[in-house]
């Protein structure tokens, strides 16, 4: 970085305008006797887009703090980093090359949607169950395994989309054993602190899996093929193809964007699997018992709709969700069995972004964090440590998310 | 008679390990002293977890980031403060009486890693007098840094609660470990940070010489520590504190309705337990001798709840020796077998055993399984005698109704 002096002087300014207007604003909002639920974050950004200059006429005339408003100051908040950031540092390659800052979002975008296909799985438990499942990344693990011993060493040359069924088979199935067997006592006052005792109790399944997995599949990274070839695509023609261009295991699109094939085919699965599920849960009729489950649970039973099951029902199918994420990015990934440590993170993440029990927030909150590290991993000077810092960006997000509007971008009010 | 079995079995047992590194003799000396000196760890962190979520009902699973705070502050410090009695002119250095107070650069990732100090040593030519300030002031300070973080999670954790608890700090134990691998000019990443043992130039207790690597003087040390911190926490949960800190666990709103002071002691039993696991990974650093950022993985973090849950986590006592039970277990599992041609590689299976027992304690005995042993002793014939006070009572109330 050329002037490191500019870009941490304007980020420390930032930062103190920012817990200035977080910490001051909810006080004066409460002594001018109004809601200051999303005081601290309309604040925090207006402090932190506008210092002072902003601040003080928000204290003044104290506005309703809209939606709006929060999403301004937001963007001005972030497009004053980034300008601060290009002043500062002029050669880095995110402000010379306008190729890999478009390559960069569209990837960042192609994988915060299968952030988002993850996230949703435990979105759903505990939209449903109150629940936050620390074993949803062994899941991801199981899923993708389960497609790899599937296609290549149980039955070589198996379609794809078997292997893929098989994984959600067998997440689906995994999922709903353990909600019976360690979940039902939670339901009836058996537990003196049902959330607690879930969260230990999945923290233990996760352990359990894990290990489980490598002990029956062994330490050493495994790697599934790519699901199909490109058909190879030229256009508008094949001397000029500034369109669109293939290769078998790549696209390009506008000479610019490349996109590996099974990033690509993932992305699609995931849009696909996010349409069926929308479809699912606002169409048929066990997709509305677990929505009404998830808003009323009382007045869901009153209705003859039997809570257990759509518990269990919930809990199964957000383990799919997550198996089938992790089935649709063995093929782009090694594969591990703690791999799934940092995809869980990640939706522990989004999820908390989006609004715990939200699913437009957790698919919204996929995009925000797989934007946040394309551009974290692609910017940083220092490779090595940008790589090294990815868990880190997530869960700065999350720490802003939980101080800030600890209900998330689309959370309901407990 | 049976409710002083536990304390009896318990001074027994404290004895037993006073005595123990002093007239065990067999060859595998070095082994087991190693094996009770890391149970004495993991019985600290255990305890003190159980004391954070068993006692005031706060789930974090950042309980390693204190203990690796603890850890790298007192190896940084042992790295890269010296003093030396002429100005280097090289590092930076602060003038302190007749001695300079010196701080190294970074010293990053290299095999032998060239600091501005040994620039400094190559001009003096070994006439300037060069040491290393006294380790232990390393552990009071990774003590006080375990305990100013917790101070700060403990302050920024207040409002959360249950899932959002555990999920922040499992964030803030991650970004630590983040930091701390990314920062390699810095604490060598991967590489590790080497410590100097905690006596590096031997001891001598009543006329018997030990050097840096006997393993007797450092288990006396985590002994003590380890009684250090169990004392201290029975002692809160003796006082007012204990008393205070449940009612945060049962209903907090009712808590601070009546009275108590829920924000102070939410963040006091932070900083207790972060300290008491700062010191513990500390103390363990200069045992081990290299620390890595992996000692703070969620594997660790699992080690150390499925102790405190199968000890049982509303007791520290019963976390401090399910911890040890279980760490015992660990090792005794870890030898592979063979049945016919199948070979079950064991230090993966016991993990795997390991998961499947903490579910099941949480499922089926969800105290634990020491802690209703210790309980059933303590509390045997309480029944008995509230009936049989009760029953004196009403007949002496009788008695006084007939004397009217």
């Amino acid at each position: 970085m050329e002037f490191p002096l500019i870009f941490w002087s304007v980020v420390l300014w930032m930062i103190a305008w920012g817990v200035i207007g977080g910490v001051v604003t909810p006080r004066v909002f409460l002594r001018k006797d109004m809601d200051i639920s999303n005081a601290p974050l309309a604040g925090a950004f207006v402090g932190a887009a506008s210092g002072p200059l902003g601040l003080i006429p928000l204290w003044h005339f104290a506005p309703q703090t809209t939606n709006r408003w929060v999403l301004l100051s937001a963007v001005g908040t972030v497009l004053i980093l980034v300008t601060a950031f290009a002043v500062a540092d002029p050669d880095n390659v995110c402000v010379t090359n306008g190729d890999l800052v478009a390559s960069q979002i569209t990837n960042g975008l192609v994988m915060g949607t299968i952030y988002g296909l993850m996230a949703m799985g435990l979105t759903l438990i505990f939209s449903i169950l109150r629940v936050v499942n620390f074993a949803h990344g062994e899941f991801y693990m199981i899923g993708g395994m389960m497609v790899y011993y599937v296609s290549a060493v149980w039955l070589p040359g198996t379609p794809p989309v078997v292997a893929v069924l098989a994984a959600c088979a067998i997440t689906f199935v995994i999922g709903g054993l353990f909600e019976r067997i360690f979940l039902t006592p939670m339901y009836d006052g058996r537990v003196e602190r049902p959330i607690e005792y879930a969260v230990l109790v999945t923290f233990g399944l996760a352990f359990f899996l894990q290990y489980f997995v490598q002990a029956l599949a062994g330490a050493s990274p495994v790697k599934a093929r790519r699901f199909f070839d490109f058909p190879i695509i030229r256009l508008p023609s094949a001397e000029d193809p500034w369109l669109i261009k293939t290769s078998k295991a790549n696209l390009t699109l506008f000479d610019t964007v490349s996109i590996s094939n099974p990033r690509f085919t993932a992305a699609v699965i995931a849009i696909l699997v996010l349409l069926v599920l929308l479809f699912f849960l606002y169409r048929t009729w066990y997709g509305k018992a677990l929505r009404a489950v998830s808003q009323d649970r009382q007045a869901a039973a009153v209705t003859g709709i039997d809570p257990h099951r759509m518990n269990m029902l919930a809990f199964a199918l957000g383990g799919m969700l997550a198996g089938l994420s992790g089935a649709v990015l063995v093929q782009a990934f090694s594969w591990v069995p703690q791999v799934g440590m940092l995809p869980a993170l990640r939706s522990f993440v989004i999820v908390v972004l989006g609004g715990l029990g939200s699913l437009p927030g957790a698919f919204v909150g996929g995009l925000i964090v797989g934007l946040v590290e394309a551009a974290g991993t692609g910017c940083i000077p220092d490779p090595q440590r940008a790589a090294s810092y990815i868990p880190a960006y997530g869960m700065i997000i999350l720490t802003l998310t939980l101080l800030l509007k600890p209900t998330g971008l689309f959370g309901r009010k407990e | 008679m049976r409710r002083q079995i536990p304390a009896i079995a318990g001074s027994l047992a404290l004895g037993f390990l006073a005595a123990f590194p002093l007239v065990y003799g067999a060859a595998d000396y070095d082994y087991i002293m190693h094996l009770w000196i890391t149970a004495f760890f993991y019985a600290i962190l255990a305890s003190s977890w159980a004391l954070l979520a068993g006692y005031a009902g706060q789930f974090s699973f950042g309980h390693m980031a204190f203990m690796a705070l603890g850890a790298y502050t007192t190896g940084l410090f042992n790295n890269y403060f010296y003093l030396t009695s002429a100005a280097t002119g090289t590092c930076f250095e602060i003038p302190f009486g007749s001695w300079y107070f010196v701080v190294l650069d970074p010293i990053g990732i290299s095999a032998t890693p060239f600091s501005c100090l040994d620039a400094a040593r190559e001009a003096w030519a070994g006439n300037v007098v060069v040491k290393k300030p006294s380790l232990w002031f390393g552990i009071l300070f990774g003590i006080l840094v375990g305990g100013l973080f917790g101070w700060l999670i403990g302050r920024l954790v207040l409002r959360l609660r249950a899932a959002y608890l555990a999920l922040f700090t499992l964030g803030f134990s991650e970004i630590l470990r983040s930091v701390l691998s990314a920062e390699l000019n810095i604490t060598r990443g991967q590489a590790g940070l080497e410590l100097d043992p905690l006596f590096p130039n031997g001891i001598t207790i009543f006329g018997a010489v030990f050097d840096a690597t006997d393993k007797l003087p450092t288990y006396y040390v985590m002994f003590a520590l380890f009684l250090a911190c169990i004392a201290i926490m029975l002692a809160l949960e003796r006082s007012r504190f204990g008393l205070f800190v449940r009612s945060l666990r049962e209903d907090e709103d009712a808590a601070a309705a009546l009275g108590v002071h829920t924000v102070r002691y939410k963040v006091l039993v932070f900083v207790v337990t972060s300290m008491i696991a700062a010191a513990a990974g500390a103390v363990q650093a200069h045992y081990i001798g290299i620390i890595t950022p992996n000692i703070l993985i969620i594997l660790q973090m699992a080690l150390v709840v499925a102790m405190a849950v199968v000890g049982g986590l509303e007791s520290i006592i019963a976390a401090a020796v399910g911890a040890m039970v279980l760490y015992f277990l660990l090792e005794f599992l870890r030898n592979s077998f063979t049945i016919g041609d199948v070979t079950v590689d064991m230090t993966t299976w016991r993990l795997v055993f390991f998961g499947a027992l903490v579910m099941l304690t949480l499922r089926f005995q969800r105290n634990g399984l020491l802690y209703p042993l210790i309980e059933s002793c303590t509390r045997s014939g309480v029944a008995e005698e509230t009936v049989a006070k009760r029953v004196a009572g009403a007949s002496a109330s009788e008695d006084a109704e007939a004397a009217k």
